[in-house]
């Protein structure tokens, strides 16, 4: 294991809670946190336990980066279109 | 070109009949397939092998799988996101799990890590930083060896074999699920259960997680 993801292992025993979401919960806010975020809210503050969540879980994680990402694009004047992204794939 | 719609008008023209509800499916169906797309088209190394029409063509499997749990759970939708953004979810699910399970297809988990009772903690004692003082070494390696007693002696087999897998293989958790067919929920449960006893099992050992990271981060 490299040194920066046994850190990171290390943090995520110490931020470990009695308690905590599992991912089918996480599913189900994940969309109202990208929300708050887009709306410049203070989604950590207001949904704790997802935040927590997506620091513990890769999968969950990395599901939430893309839904955020496109979030962001539909801000911008919406997802490329269907043929540009047909183009992305070669 | 899709129609551009509130959350109220997406739900009313689903549950509609008609050619209302199909061209609501229909746009539905093509948001679906360009967030599939979208994430394909970051994670195409996932893809190896294949050829770009075998790509659409998941990418279209994908788009229709993620059609469906969207219009059975459109009763769970609160209205506390955009209706775009919820559906997304649902396309990012299934395609992130789908490009990850093609990426480890064929892939073998059995590295000697596995089977072995003590290879798998041999990393510990590995990459220590030249730049250490002798003590801080001393007071590293002492970390590693009470992480890897409490990994020994406080865990399951169960939970120590997915810990092995998932944070020192770096298998990621859909491949785990599948290879041991259960579900999210249960390996996430797992892992947390592992860290409840490391952070537990450390502090009843005199070791503080907190001081442990500051002993590991702040020699950089």
């Amino acid at each position: 294991m490299k040194r920066d993801r046994f850190e990171n292992w290390l943090r995520n025993i110490y931020e470990t809670e009695e308690e905590e979401i599992s991912c089918t919960e996480c599913f189900d806010l994940v969309s109202r946190f990208v929300e708050l975020e887009a709306s410049g809210e203070n989604a950590v503050a207001k949904m704790p336990q997802v935040k927590l969540h997506l620091n513990q879980c890769q999968a969950c994680r990395d599901e939430y980066e893309t839904l955020r990402e496109l979030r962001r694009l539909e801000d911008e004047g919406g997802t490329p279109s269907l043929d540009d992204l047909q183009d992305l794939i070669r | 070109m899709s129609k551009t719609r509130t959350n109220e008008e997406w739900l009313y023209d689903l549950k509609a009949s008609g050619t209302a509800q199909e061209a609501a499916i229909a746009d539905l169906r093509n948001i679906l397939l360009r967030a599939v797309l979208f994430l394909f088209s970051r994670n195409l190394g996932d893809f190896g092998g294949l050829a770009r029409n075998e790509i659409l063509q998941i990418a279209e499997d994908c788009a229709q799988e993620a059609l469906i749990a969207v219009m059975n759970h459109l009763s769970d939708f609160r209205g506390d996101s955009k209706f775009t953004t919820w559906v997304y979810k649902f396309a990012i699910n299934i395609a992130l799990m789908t490009a990850r399970r093609e990426r480890w297809k064929g892939a073998s988990l059995d590295q000697p890590s596995f089977s072995d009772n003590g290879a798998p903690f041999e990393w510990m004692m590995r990459d220590k930083s030249p730049e250490l003082a002798p003590d801080q070494s001393a007071m590293q390696g002492e970390v590693r060896e009470i992480i890897q007693e409490v990994i020994e002696h406080d865990l399951t087999d169960k939970q120590r074999r997915v810990l092995l897998m998932m944070v020192f293989n770096e298998v990621p958790m859909d491949e785990v699920v599948q290879r041991l067919g259960t579900n999210r929920n249960a390996i996430y449960k797992t892992l947390h259960d592992a860290r409840r006893k490391l952070k537990n099992g450390l502090q009843a050992r005199g070791f503080e997680v907190g001081e442990m990271l500051t002993l590991f981060s702040a020699q950089r």
